[in-house]
């Protein structure tokens, strides 16, 4: 009877699903590690030009 | 501008390329499993990020003990660090978990503890963002924070047995499936190399990713003395 | 025995005593006068037993089964409002600050609210019993049902104390409790529902015992590690 068993149903769809989402939020989750990094860099250049500005009056 | 340490930048791209060779693992090296077909594969990805999640809930829960004991706020930048990464890692394990059940069982949602814990974790940590963003004086927050991450780890383990004695005690039936059915099944060889690897990488991809988050961290604790600097 | 004046060389126990309990009469006192609390957590609760009503519309059978579930909101609901308050209170008279100056321990400010929230939370649910009762037709004066609320309660007041110390000091306040508490209270929940449950329908105790235990481990690793990081919730 072994040779008569049924091949595993077709569920690849929901695997495509499953690994988009993955990548997808993680892909977020980095970009938005990096759109943080960069306002913050341009925060600290902003503020220390003040600082130096300040310092010179 | 702070330049990023050669060793980071190793790390991110090592990093890159564990997530792309387990993916391939996960996807072409493992084989079609019997009975659920492909989207077992999704498993992989399931246990690995959980695990992430569950890194970032030890490490939250052990930083807001050190703040507490030592009042130095790298200790909270951490704690807030592991939060963040932890509540990410465990909103896709949630996911996958539920695109795993849905064609297997019938239904988006089991009531496995598992599950069930990692989404009552997704809340405290909610909880946790509501608090300190409530909260105007910075020593306060951290304060505050690592006392509710303090009680929020320990009461996550408490609430895993109890949803897991609930269960033994009223076994669920879901669906058409079978209910004493727990989504087992034996691993072959492949799929283990295929399991491990994915726990290997994605211990890799959390340290990366928290040490990048870390920094941001510290970036914008130098911001903010800078705006109270200039505020004066 | 010594003869010394009593403003010296106390012993620090019954300092710590004297201050918790000083907290507790303070409380039940002032809300002796008022009842603002009390009442407000009655009418809530049989607001919410009414709204249960509508809402599970239920024959008796049904309604046996999800007797101790509706109890249990009821009880959660009325107690997030009376922990509320109670803090609330506290902060708005300057009461804190006050306790605050005060050369003691602040863990016995811990214990002393503790105490009163719970008292409270007791009188509310000492109402609510005989009122559900009455209306659902079950006899709810079982030993058996009645230590499974004192358990339960232990532990709720014991975090949502803690808890609602650091929520009153939110912008968001009153919101900001049930967000913090519900989700860290759920063991206390689904022990307290699944035991009250298992003493009205006449289960085996053995099968009512792992909840039991799981309520008295909870009490008691909250209570303590709520006492332990007190201190951090109300500095300065």
């Amino acid at each position: 009877m072994f040779f008569l068993q049924d091949p595993p149903p077709d569920t690849s769809g929901y695997m495509i699903a499953g690994y988009i989402i993955a990548f997808f939020v993680m892909g977020i989750y980095v970009a938005s590690l990096i759109i943080r990094w960069r306002n913050l860099n341009q925060d600290q250049q902003l503020l220390e030009e003040l600082e130096t500005e300040r310092h010179k009056k | 501008m702070e330049k990023k340490p050669t060793a980071l930048l190793v790390l991110d791209i090592v990093s890159l390329i564990l997530l792309a060779a387990s993916t391939y693992f996960a996807l072409v090296f493992a084989p079609t499993e019997a009975v659920m077909g492909a989207v077992q594969r999704v498993f992989y990805f399931h246990v690995a990020t959980a695990w992430v999640g569950m890194l970032g809930f030890i490490a939250a829960g052990v930083s807001g003990i050190v703040y507490l004991r030592t009042q130095n706020t790298k200790w909270d930048i951490i704690e807030f660090a592991a939060v963040e990464i932890s509540l990410v890692f465990f909103f896709i394990a949630i996911l996958l978990g539920s695109i795993w059940a849905r064609p297997i069982w019938n239904t988006w949602w089991t009531w496995d503890p598992r599950l069930t814990t990692a989404a009552v974790t997704e809340l405290i940590y909610i909880a946790y963002f509501m608090l300190r963003q409530g909260l105007e004086d910075p020593d306060r927050r951290a304060r505050f924070g690592a006392v509710y991450t303090l009680v929020g780890a320990v009461s996550v383990p408490i609430t895993f047995m109890a949803i897991r004695l609930f269960r033994t005690i009223h076994p669920v039936v879901i669906g058409n499936g079978d209910p004493n059915a727990s989504g087992g099944f034996s691993m072959s060889g492949d799929m283990k190399v295929a399991f491990f690897f994915a726990l290997f990488a994605f211990t890799v991809i959390f340290i990366d990713l928290f040490w990048n988050r870390i920094r941001l961290g510290r970036l914008q604790e130098k911001v903010e003395q800078l705006k109270l600097n200039i505020s004066q | 025995m010594t003869l010394q004046t009593s403003t010296t060389r106390q012993p620090i126990q019954s300092n710590f005593g004297k201050a918790v309990w000083a907290v507790v009469q303070k409380d039940l006192s002032a809300e002796l006068r008022s009842r603002e609390l009390l009442s407000a957590m009655l009418v809530f609760s049989l607001l919410v037993i009414l709204i249960f009503n509508f809402a599970l519309e239920l024959d008796i059978q049904t309604r046996r089964s999800v007797t101790a579930g509706v109890l249990w909101a009821t009880f959660a609901f009325a107690g997030t409002l009376g922990l509320n308050r109670s803090m609330a209170i506290e902060k708005d008279r300057g009461c804190l600050d006050g306790l605050l100056l005060t050369p003691v321990d602040r863990s016995a400010i811990y214990f002393g609210k503790v105490i009163s929230n719970f008292a409270f939370m007791l009188i509310v649910e000492a109402f609510i019993l005989p009122i559900y009762s009455v209306l659902y037709a079950i006899n709810l004066f079982q030993p058996g049902l009645l230590l499974v609320i004192l358990l339960g309660s232990i532990g709720y007041t014991a975090v949502g104390t803690l808890l609602s110390a650091m929520s009153v000091q939110t912008r968001t306040r009153d919101v900001m409790l049930p967000i913090l508490l519900f989700p860290v209270v759920i063991p206390i929940l689904i022990a307290a529902v699944k035991a009250s449950g298992g003493y009205l329908t006449g289960a085996e105790f053995s099968e009512i015992a792992p909840w039991l235990n799981l309520l008295v481990v909870y009490d008691v690793i909250f209570t303590s590690l709520a006492f332990m990081v007190f201190d951090y919730v109300v500095e300065e």
